[in-house]
Parts: C-alpha cells; sequence; structure tokens
C-alpha cells in the first residue's frame, strides 16, 4: 500500500525542500537587509530652520569613555530638543574605538556618523576618512560654529583637529586632557619645612621646579613619610600606551623627541616623519633618569595605566604623580581640598606636559544630509554653552577647549575653593602646561599605533631590568625606522 | 472508468547526482555544507589572499598582491617567535596542572560520598564565568592598592606587585586559566569514573592490589580516552587563549605575557596590518590542526572509550 500524492501534487520530499529553499531565502534577505546603509534615517525638512531640519533622525556618536562624553551622555535631553534628532551614543575604551572606527570607515557605510577622532590613532591614520569641515562651515543653510573656529585654543586646533595641511580641518576640539603634576598639598605643607631643611629647597611645586628635585622629594616621602603614605610618587608604567606618555614628559624636558622637528610632527603631523631620534644622547639621558625615578616608585606603578594611578593617587597610595588634569574632579570628590596642581618639573631643556586633547569629527562615508546633521551635533557638543555645562556636570565633565569659557567670570571664580567645577581648579596648572614652549606634543604620523607599541613595550623592557635604558632607546629606534620605512598601508 | 497509475517523477533532477557519487549522506550534508561555506570556507580563503596581500581599509577593502612577503616576515619576525615560545611555555603549564589537578579532584570526589554534589557544584563554580570577568576579578585581587591578595603579601612582607614582574605575571595568567578551567577537566574525568565497572575494581581488590596499583593499572586506564578527549578540548582554547591576558597584563611587562593571539590581536586591530595577521592567525590554525590531529591520532589508536 502506498500514499497517495498529496492533493496539490507536490511531493513531502520537495515540501521539504520547498521549505528549507523558502527559509533560506527568508534568511538572506535579512542578511542582505542587515547590510543595507545604516544612515537612511536622516530625512531632511528644508523649511524647518538650520537647526530643526533633521528633526526626527537618528544620528550616531562613537566615543571613547572620556569625560566631556559622560557629560554629554548624562543629559542629551537640551540637543535632541534644540534639533529633534535622536543621538546614540556608543562608549568604548580607546583602542576598541579605533577598532571600530577603522572597520566602520572601511565598510563605506556610516554606522557612526560622528566620531571621537582622537589625532593619533583616528585622525592620522584615517584623515582620508573624515569629512573636511570647511564644506560644511561653508554651507550657509548650516549653524556656523558659534565664536568661529578663532575661539579654539589655537595649539588644541591644530593638534586635534588638523592633519598636514594648515588649510584643512577635520575636527572640532573636544576634550584636552593634559598630564600635569598632581600632588597631595596636605602632606607637602605638613612636611614642607623639613622636606626644605633636607633637601635644601622649598619642597612646594612651581614653575622652576625640576624632574631631580620631584625624584628628591619623591625619595624623601618614601623615607619619611610612611604613616602617611606608603610611597612619594606613582606612575602609569604598564606596558600600554600611558607608559608612553609618562614617558615622553621626561624625554621632552631632558631635550629629546621622536622624530627632528617635534613639534611640526606633533602639531600639523606628517606621513613621512623622517629617522626616529630616540637614540639622541638626550634621549637616553632622559632614559636613564626615567629609569632611575620607576626604581623609587611604588611598585604597582608598572601595571598602572592612567586609570589605575588616578585610583591609586586618590587612594592615598602616593604623594605625587603625573596624570591627566580631568582627574581633578575624582580627586577632589574623594580627597576633598587636599590635592593642588602644577605644572609638570622642568628638565635641562624644558617642562613638557603631554597634550592627549581629541576632536571631534564626521565620516566621510555618510551621505549629504547625515554629514549636515552630525554637524549639528559637532557644532553643539563644542559649543561654549554645552563645555560649560560639561564642567558643571555631576558625572564629570571635561575642561573646555575655548578660550571664551576660560575667560567666563563664573569658570575663573571656579578655579578656586569652593569650586562647583572640580575640574577647572586644574585651570592655572594647564594654562601654563599649554603655553608653546611647555606643551608635549606626541608624533601625529598614520602608523603612530605601531610606534607607539614599540615605544611601550621597549620601555617596560627597561623598567623591569631586561635592558639598559641606551640600548633600550636605541632598539626602539631600530624598530620605528623599520615601522616607518614600511610605511601606512591600510588607509593609502 | 479507466484508471492511470500514478505517475512517478521522473528522476532527471536526482540521477545526475547520483551518477556523480553524492550519495545519500552527501545530500543530508548539502543543507550544512551550504550553511557553513559563506560562514567558514569563504572567509578561509578570504584570510588566505589577505595573507598574500597587502590589505587597504579607506574606500572599501582592496588587496594589493604581495607574494609571500607577510609568511617571510611571520617567519623572520623575532616578536612573533618569542610568542610562540611563551605559547608554548603557556600551553604546557594550563594544560598540565589543569590535567593533574582536574584528575586529582576528580579522585577526591569520586570517593565522596555524602555531598559529592554539593561540592561538584561549587568546584564548577568558576567554569561559568566569562573569562573577561576571571581576568577583571584577577586584576582586582592583585591590585596593589584595593587587591586583596596584593594585601595580604604586603602583610607577609612581600612589597612586589603580582602583575609587576615578568615570572609573577607569567604564573598569575597561568593561575588564572588554570581556576577557570580545572573544573572541567574533573567534571569529564569524573564522569570517566563513574563508568568504571565496579566488577572490574572488586577483582582488583580481591587480587589484593594496593590502591596507587588500582590507580595506575584499572582505573587511570580505563579513564584514559575521556582524558584525551577533555585534554584536546582544553588544548584548543589554550592555543587560542586572549581574554584575560588582554585584561590583565595587556601582554606585559616588558612582553612577558604576549602569546601568539595578543600578538595577532595586536597586529590586526591595533596596527591594521591584516596582510600579516592573516598570516600569523594561518600558522595559529594550522598549529591547532596538528595538535588536534595528534591528540585525535592517538585517540584512534586507543579505541572508543571504554
Amino acid at each position: 500500500m502506498s500514499l497517495p500524492p498529496p492533493a496539490s501534487g507536490v511531493s513531502r520530499r520537495r515540501f521539504l525542500g520547498g521549505a528549507l529553499g523558502g527559509a533560506a531565502a527568508v534568511a538572506a534577505a535579512g542578511a542582505l537587509g542587515g547590510c543595507a546603509a545604516p544612515g537612511g534615517g536622516v530625512t531632511r525638512h528644508a523649511d524647518a530652520g538650520p537647526w530643526r531640519q533633521y528633526a526626527g533622525s537618528t544620528l550616531n556618536f562613537i566615543s571613547e569613555n572620556t569625560a566631556p562624553t559622560a557629560a554629554i551622555a548624562a543629559n542629551v535631553t537640551p540637543f535632541t530638543e534644540l534639533t529633534g534628532i535622536n543621538l546614540n551614543i556608543v562608549t568604548l575604551e580607546l583602542s576598541a574605538l579605533v577598532q571600530k572606527v577603522a572597520l566602520d570607515l572601511a565598510s563605506g557605510h556610516s554606522t557612526y556618523q560622528a566620531i571621537y577622532a582622537d589625532p593619533y590613532q583616528v585622525l592620522a591614520p584615517y584623515s582620508k576618512g573624515l569629512v573636511d569641515l570647511r564644506e560644511l562651515m561653508a554651507d550657509q543653510a548650516l549653524p556656523q560654529v558659534p565664536l568661529g573656529v578663532g575661539d579654539f585654543i589655537p595649539t588644541h586646533l591644530e593638534a586635534a583637529g588638523k592633519f598636514v595641511s594648515p588649510d584643512t580641518i577635520f575636527a572640532l576640539p573636544y576634550d584636552c586632557p593634559t598630564l600635569i603634576w598632581q600632588y597631595r598639598r596636605d602632606l607637602f605643607e605638613k612636611y614642607r619645612d623639613r622636606m626644605a631643611h633636607d633637601l635644601g629647597f622649598d619642597p612646594m611645586p612651581g614653575d622652576a621646579s625640576t624632574w631631580d628635585q620631584y625624584y628628591a622629594i619623591a625619595r624623601w616621602f618614601n623615607d619619611n613619610a610612611r604613616d602617611d603614605v606608603p610611597y612619594g610618587t606613582g606612575h602609569q608604567a604598564k606596558q600600554h600606551d600611558s607608559l608612553m606618555n609618562d614617558f615622553s614628559n621626561v624625554l621632552w624636558a631632558y631635550g629629546g623627541d621622536y622624530f627632528d622637528n617635534g613639534r611640526q610632527v606633533g602639531g600639523l603631523g606628517t606621513v613621512d616623519p623622517g629617522p626616529c631620534r630616540l637614540d639622541s644622547p638626550a634621549a637616553i639621558e632622559a632614559a636613564n633618569f626615567y629609569s632611575k625615578l620607576l626604581s623609587i616608585a611604588h611598585p604597582g606603578s608598572l601595571t598602572w595605566d592612567w586609570d589605575g594611578l588616578g585610583n591609586a593617587f586618590a587612594a592615598g597610595q602616593v604623594a605625587m604623580c603625573p596624570n591627566w588634569h580631568e582627574y581633578a574632579a575624582s580627586n577632589e570628590s574623594k580627597l576633598p581640598g587636599k590635592v593642588d596642581y602644577a605644572p609638570l618639573p622642568r628638565g635641562p631643556v624644558r617642562s613638557g606636559n603631554m597634550y592627549g586633547g581629541t576632536g571631534l569629527g564626521i565620516s566621510a562615508s555618510t551621505t549629504g544630509d547625515e554629514r549636515r546633521a552630525a554637524w549639528l551635533f559637532a557644532v553643539w557638543a563644542t559649543s561654549p554653552e554645552i563645555e560649560l555645562a560639561n564642567l558643571k556636570s555631576t558625572a564629570g565633565g571635561g575642561t573646555p577647549t575655548r578660550t571664551s569659557v576660560y575667560q567666563l567670570p563664573e569658570v575663573v571664580a571656579a578655579e578656586h575653593r569652593p569650586s562647583p567645577m572640580p575640574n577647572i581648579l586644574t585651570a592655572p596648572a594647564v594654562a601654563k602646561a599649554w603655553q608653546p614652549e611647555n606643551i608635549g606634543l606626541r608624533p601625529k604620523i598614520p602608523m603612530w599605533n605601531e610606534c607607539d607599541t614599540a615605544i611601550f613595550t621597549q620601555l617596560s623592557r627597561m623598567l623591569v631590568g631586561d635592558s639598559r635604558p641606551d640600548d633600550a632607546m636605541r632598539a626602539t629606534t631600530d624598530q620605528i625606522n623599520r615601522i616607518v620605512s614600511r610605511g601606512w598601508v591600510a588607509s593609502s | 472508468m479507466t484508471t492511470t497509475a500514478p505517475v512517478r517523477p521522473a528522476p532527471t533532477d536526482t540521477a545526475p547526482l547520483r551518477r556523480r557519487g553524492l550519495r545519500f549522506e552527501g545530500r543530508l550534508l548539502t543543507p550544512g555544507v551550504l550553511l557553513l561555506a559563506p560562514l567558514s570556507l569563504l572567509p578561509f580563503g578570504f584570510i588566505v589572499v589577505m595573507s598574500l596581500s597587502r590589505v587597504h581599509l579607506l574606500g572599501g577593502v582592496r588587496f594589493d598582491f604581495a607574494g609571500l612577503t607577510n609568511w617571510v616576515r611571520v617567519f623572520s619576525d623575532p616578536d612573533v617567535g618569542m610568542a610562540w615560545l611563551r605559547s608554548l611555555a603557556y600551553f604546557v603549564l594550563t594544560v598540565g596542572l589543569e590535567m593533574l589537578l582536574g584528575v586529582v579532584f576528580a579522585l577526591c570526589l569520586w570517593r565522596v560520598l555524602r555531598g559529592r554534589n554539593t561540592a561538584l557544584s561549587l568546584l564548577l563554580l568558576p567554569m561559568f564565568v566569562a573569562p573577561v570577568f576571571v581576568g577583571l576579578l584577577g586584576r582586582f585581587l592583585t591590585d596593589s592598592t584595593f587587591g586583596l591578595y596584593a594585601w595580604v603579601l604586603r602583610h607577609l612582607g612581600i612589597e612586589t606587585d603580582m602583575l609587576g614582574s615578568q615570572g609573577t605575571a607569567f604564573a598569575a595568567v597561568v593561575l588564572m586559566d588554570v581556576w577557570e578551567w580545572t573544573p572541567l577537566i574533573t567534571m569529564i574525568a569524573l564522569a570517566g569514573l563513574s563508568s568504571v565497572p565496579l566488577a572490574i575494581r572488586e577483582a582488583a581488590a580481591l587480587d589484593g592490589t594496593s590502591g596507587w596499583q588500582l590507580l595506575r593499572y584499572v582505573v587511570l586506564p580505563s579513564i584514559s580516552s575521556v582524558l584525551l578527549v577533555a585534554l584536546l578540548i582544553r588544548s584548543m582554547d589554550a592555543i587560542r587563549y586572549f581574554d584575560i591576558i588582554w585584561v590583565t597584563t595587556n601582554g606585559g611587562p616588558a612582553d612577558a605575557t604576549k602569546i601568539v593571539p595578543v600578538r595577532l590581536y595586536e597586529v590586526a586591530f591595533r596596527f591594521f596590518d591584516l596582510g600579516y595577521a592573516a598570516a600569523i592567525g594561518l600558522l595559529m590554525l594550522l598549529v591547532s590542526i596538528v595538535v588536534a590531529r595528534a591528540f585525535v591520532r592517538l585517540l584512534g589508536r586507543r579505541g572508543p572509550a571504554r
């Protein structure tokens, strides 16, 4: 006995086959749908005015998990009320951000229209993937940058916003963390006279303080104040980007640099920096001093990046440290009134204070309307009003990148305790740190990530005693020269 | 009334397949292969091509043929060579310790009659934690500012930071992996032990064997096939170990914990040197296959689990 054929004439096998094929087709259609350009959500309403013309659209902003983004993420309502645009913010650790941005730019679609464009890890390697913002500045139908780009601190605009050409602007300065000297004022005042007597100089940090004095102070704390603080100094010397930052301050102070014409290579940047100069006598002397300094630092220094160091300082593990000035808000909440700030000490040549600021850019993969909508966000996020609001934010908030904000009476008043804007307590110190003779700008070159890795790896070897400072500097020089000569292929 | 016999569908659609040798099993496999092709085979082909190219990202991914440049670099790069040596040390230490401790714990649990399930549940807990959280936990416990282990060491007069020197950092990441994955070996070994026939054990006892002899000549041979499977599983994991190291030490200090997967990640996603990364990745794949084949061959020689 056999079953009759189905009334429709379709065999069970054929039916199952068809069902399988149909499912596959649906899955494929779904997958392809998922690959569709994500920018389709931006629609223009030409008659709605400059700020409201993209009302109802959705923008994606990708950022490092930094203070200003924390403040904006905590309160995006003003932007949505002003523009009618829904803003999604993705915050990531810096290396994860760089990956996402690189892959997004490679895809040719703009999942993220607004980009936190770190000058060294995003702007320099992927400048071709960012919009030259001058085209949007020239668009009369769009809101203009309040007070013009001239209101941005010039060094910030150059370092965070431009690449190679002084005319192009790829990003608007968005944040400006800078490494400065953070110290326990309470402990320095308590021991000031004893230290002055023992060391033969006034230990209070100031413009004339030197790295040799810093070392002597750290050692004095180690030997004499263990009941108050376990170690005199702490550093962000983990095998990480932070180690390169920490060392660079000393390198510049001793007159060394990564390449010839370091100010130009760090400011506007270049695609061909020339031979590495880390094997110069000044760089080797700096490495010798750094190695000596780390030998008396808190042993945890070798495992701390900036966050680890910030936590250790706030927990009272060290009396002083070089760290990003945006940790002031955290210091003030954990050690209220006990911390003060100064530019980093001078070496034989100058004081070098690593600048770590970043700009806000727009993906070049965006459609015309997407980039115009993203421009609204860029203008809003870097406006004086929002920079002031960030300063006041309970979420932390960064410090302004605009001259005009620092001149506001309420900001000037907040430079002294009690301050409703704890990060601005660092303003006098960072203002000196940003002066052209004091600012430290690492090389802005496309292959920086690989050079950076070579630098902090060799420094880490030096600090654990695997290599001597001069050998470490020469090995780094060789590696950087190889990397630079290989060139940067990913965006060519 | 005339009836016509149902006409069987002409075998035109299946006959050619049969003629080409695609039999019933092959046709059953076809949907799976079709699904796997876009997920595995095409990317694999892509990576092979990548390893022979310089890869440009911006403006759409573009490959420029570079011949064997990347492969020459893989075999001449001292950093990659050192990473392989560290990987080998890491592999031997983690897999060795996990197998040893896992079997010891399983034997202990096997002997426990009351509370075995509770003890096993507690022992298995680390296995259910995501590796990245194990790394974070390890980092917090060893942090010199607020870490419990650091605090204990300080009170014992040891002022060093565990993740701050090469030897201790390497030991720390090995121990974190061992802590997480020993329970897996315990579970697998315990399952094997449960299947050792009671009759054989009783016969051995009647023959007057000591506890060690019973273990050496009866129990371990009985569970050797199961242990080989456990070894295979852990070996594959150990070769591609990444999370804990990335979270705790970032490969440092002084590259002491930079094993091959960490180097691969760095080359691919920090330097975006994707052609070179593809070559490193393919070499890793090759090593994984060789190790897996060695274990599978060993398993085949011993026959199926008894």
